[in-house]
């Protein structure tokens, strides 16, 4: 059972380091899976923790091509951008959402849709929760949605990337989500 | 007397809503070797990237790879260009690393004074995980571009634009939608 995002955020960013969700690989080959019917309007999902460095920021610019200074230059980042630091990618953020949502629907349900905002700037040292929290459920062509409000907030609680998203769950004694997914019919 | 504010949606502007880009085949095809270097960078360690054997056990019968690693791809700076990260440099020494940075299938400038480029957010639709051989072609829109007015009473502009992503089988795999502000 996962920890409510509220009591999370009571704890130090030590503690919420210590209470990471984000599965092994283990973990994700053995993922039992959760059901349309299995699940609740108000429901939390597993809260991954991320800790980014300078040199994870590194990694992540060199893997996507990205150039821009601000991810790793300081001295362009503090004195051209004014920025407090080198910044977490926007990038990066938007590729946990859906490993995020795979993660959760895994083995044979789909990470839909999702859209989300940029607000905050994120810093190497901030402690990064990812959460999400079900808003409502529906039945529809065979195939459980699932609405879902999700964000990455900083240990001290500012929302760096407020959103929502849709993903598919199996019913019970339902049919396959098909694969290629093809969205319901309205 | 109010003054008026002049508004940044002009007849130029609002002409570039629904542009659309060329189709873009990306440098190169989904390989392990790149799905590797993004899934660690990611740090998504999900055995379906790298395992065949287990990869064969689930629904997709072979190892797949995160939805929007191919939007990275599409916007590979080709080999067969003139450098643009250099040039970039040799134009302005200062330069940011990416504003003057000409990627595959860009589009137009949009005709604008607002200048300060800001990411707003981003929207995905998911439809197919990429294959390991997969070639990706994509397609930029300006999709929508709207006018808001900021505390300070500037008119400032949010620009969406989609891009769509597509294999070698025109099987779709996602769609992206980026909005940025200009201010």
């Amino acid at each position: 059972m996962t920890i409510a995002l509220e009591e999370l955020l009571k704890l130090s960013a030590e503690e919420i380091w210590a209470r990471n969700e984000r599965p092994t690989a283990q973990q994700l080959r053995d993922k039992q899976q959760t059901f349309y019917e299995d699940i609740d309007e108000g429901m939390e999902l597993p809260k991954y923790i991320y800790r980014p460095t300078p040199t994870h920021l590194f990694r992540w610019s060199a893997a996507i091509e990205n150039f821009h200074r601000i991810h790793y230059d300081l001295d362009f980042g503090l004195n051209h951008d004014k920025n407090p630091s080198i910044l977490v990618h926007g990038s990066w953020k938007q590729s946990v959402v859906p490993q995020y949502l795979k993660d959760w629907t895994l083995p044979k349900g789909w990470p839909w849709k999702a859209q989300f905002e940029h607000r905050a700037m994120l810093v190497p040292g901030d402690v990064l929760i990812m959460w999400g929290r079900v808003t409502g459920k529906q039945e529809k062509g065979g195939m459980g949605l699932i609405d879902l409000e999700i964000g990455m907030k900083t240990h001290d609680g500012i929302e760096s990337m407020p959103g929502s998203a849709t993903v598919v769950l199996p019913l019970k004694g339902g049919p396959d989500i098909p694969y290629p997914f093809v969205p319901p019919k309205d | 007397m109010t003054q008026q504010t002049q508004t940044a949606l002009t007849p130029e502007v609002k002409a570039m809503i629904g542009v659309t880009g060329d189709v873009v085949e990306a440098w190169g095809v989904v390989d392990a070797e790149y799905l590797r270097r993004f899934t660690q960078a990611v740090m998504d360690p999900d055995p379906r990237y790298w395992d065949q054997e287990f990869a064969k056990t689930t629904p997709y019968g072979e190892i797949i790879t995160p939805p929007i690693m191919v939007s990275y791809m599409a916007s590979r700076i080709r080999p067969d260009q003139e450098d643009p990260i250099t040039k970039a440099f040799e134009e302005d020494p200062m330069s940011d690393g990416i504003g003057r940075v000409s990627r595959p299938g860009s589009l137009p400038r949009v005709p604008t004074n607002l200048i300060r480029v800001l990411n707003a957010g981003n929207e995905l639709e998911i439809y197919k995980y990429p294959s390991i051989g997969d070639k990706v072609f994509s397609q930029h829109k300006y999709s929508d571009i709207r006018e808001r007015v900021g505390r300070d009473g500037s008119p400032f502009l949010i620009v969406t634009t989609e891009t769509t992503y597509k294999n070698q089988k025109d099987e779709l795999l996602c769609i992206t939608r980026a909005s940025s502000i200009r201010r």
